[in-house]
């Protein structure tokens, strides 16, 4: 049984074109190959 | 390969020799990527939208620049509605990676639609309209924003979610599963639309169960566009009733004919007659002003035909001349006759000055031929008895010349006019030969009419 609150809260409002930019900047692009560049950089720099 | 640390060449080596970085586990990242991307791509082709969006998002998780997945996750969103999600990864893949022919053909075509973003953001505002007014309780006025924005972006799923759900919490569920199908066509995988159908499906049982339950006690028809619920009971004794209402039905159809006949017919007729007696005056009146038409046309007809004579007559001026001439020709050449005859068919009207000073001098050079040709023509038809034209050829000398052969040509014309009954005219002729000459044998013989209005006188007696 569906609980309709519940289910609202669900959705969110969309972005709008004009937040798209700052969308965008805000967007985390950190991937796997980041942290293990980080994690190799880390370790060369302990060495 | 390079190193991702140094970018020293690397090879098929697992560890960079120059920095030490794990190159195998930089390689298994990558890897990992493409086998989600892979992923991805087939969800997408059996239009599971959003476990190819799932699949896409983890693999740019692994690896950013796999810029083929991030177009292909734009798609995906541009595909369930999401234009602005859409933008924004075809713009990062733009950024990651210059060389993408992809995402620069994705841009461009929305770019050169006209008004295309302006429609979307439109339909992106009244969408987060609509989550307000759900939130604030205000039901149907989401639903009125969340049907345009279906209209205007029919692929919105989570649109159609939305709608969906509050059509399930106004337990409209037949409208709620038409708009859930359409987002399954959508996007065939989503797990809200699959969880709404579900709820959907078993509030639908519950009803028709419910509904089976009632439908032993009650019935139910259509009254025109109404559909009309009864109890048994109640049904059945409106169709026992239903022979009085036969009577009534039967009697009003009767009495609705007699005041047709006593009361609608007579008026119909007078109404007939008098649009009859309209219709004859109006023809009459059309008939006189038809023949005021007409006479004015004859008036018309009559002038133009008077201009047209004008016309004829002007026409004979260069024939008027041309005989003129003939006749001067004729005359010169000493043919007299010919000269008199061309002269008289010239009309000297119309003539000009030049013209009728010539024709005169020609026609007092000729004017004896001319008369005795009269004079022998007017004999000729008063022996052959044929007085009229013998009048026409007395009278033409006897305007020119009254005395001409010492009044003979006056008397023969009275002696015409008196063997045509004209006596007055005849008496007229002949008081003036004996006038003129009183004692030769026209003016003795016209005293001898005139005395004894002598009319039985055979005219061979007196014709030369």
């Amino acid at each position: 049984m569906i609980d309709f609150e519940e289910e609202l809260k669900k959705y969110e409002p969309a972005i709008e074109v004009e937040q798209a930019e700052a969308d965008i900047k805000a967007r985390d692009l950190t991937d796997l190959t980041d942290l293990l560049f980080n994690m190799t950089a880390q370790n060369n720099g302990t060495k | 390969m390079q190193c991702f640390m140094c970018g020293a060449e690397v090879g098929n080596e697992k560890v960079c020799y120059n920095c030490g970085a794990d190159i195998l586990l930089y390689k298994q990242i990558i890897y990992t990527s493409y086998v989600f991307y892979n992923q991805g791509l087939e969800k997408a082709r059996v239009r599971d939208l959003s476990g190819a969006i799932e699949s896409l998002k983890s693999s740019l998780q692994y690896y950013k620049y796999n810029t083929r997945a991030r177009n292909l996750l734009g798609l995906c969103y541009y595909q369930i509605g999401e234009i602005v999600l859409a933008l924004n990864e075809w713009v990062i893949s733009k950024n990651l990676q210059e060389d993408n022919p992809d995402a620069d053909r994705y841009l461009a075509e929305i770019e050169n639609a006209p008004g295309f973003l302006s429609k979307i953001n439109s339909t992106i505002k009244k969408y987060n309209q609509a989550v307000e007014y759900c939130k604030s309780g205000s039901k149907d006025l989401a639903i009125i924003q969340l049907k345009k924005v279906i209209s205007q972006n029919p692929n919105f799923v989570k649109a159609h979610q939305l709608l969906a759900l509050l059509y399930i919490e106004e337990s409209k569920y037949a409208d709620a599963r038409k708009l859930l199908n359409q987002a399954t066509k959508i996007d065939g995988n989503n797990t809200t639309t699959i969880r709404y159908i579900h709820e959907v499906k078993s509030r639908l049982k519950e009803q028709n169960t419910g509904r089976r339950k009632k439908k032993t006690d009650t019935v139910s028809f259509l009254d025109g566009n109404d559909t009309v619920v009864m109890s048994e009971k109640s049904f059945r004794s409106m169709l026992d009733n239903s022979g009085a209402s036969l009577m009534n039905i039967l009697l009003g159809l009767v009495l609705g004919l007699l005041i047709c006949f006593f009361l609608v017919v007579p008026t119909v007729r007078d109404n007939a007659k008098d649009s009859n007696s309209k219709t004859v005056l109006a023809l009459n009146e059309a008939l006189a002003e038809s023949k005021s038409k007409s006479d004015s046309l004859q008036s018309e007809i009559d002038s133009l035909k008077e201009d047209l004579s004008a016309y004829d007559d002007k026409q004979d001026v260069a024939t008027s001349y041309d005989n003129l001439f003939a006749a001067e020709n004729s005359y010169n050449a000493g043919d007299s006759e010919t000269a008199s005859q061309y002269i008289q068919l010239v009309t000297k009207e119309v003539l000009g000055e030049q013209g009728q000073q010539a024709y005169d001098t020609l026609y007092a050079a000729l004017s004896p031929a001319i008369i005795q040709g009269y004079y022998d023509d007017g004999n000729n038809f008063y022996s052959e008895e044929n007085y009229e034209s013998a009048i026409t050829n007395f009278k033409t000398v006897v305007d020119i010349d009254e005395n001409y052969n010492n009044g003979a040509a006056l008397f023969l014309l009275g002696d015409c006019y008196r063997l045509t009954d004209q006596t007055d005219l005849a008496l007229e002729c002949f008081e003036k030969v004996v006038e003129l000459y009183p004692s030769n044998k026209w003016g003795k013989q016209a005293k001898v009419y005139i005395a004894a209005d002598d009319t039985t006188l055979d005219a061979k007696e007196v014709g030369e």
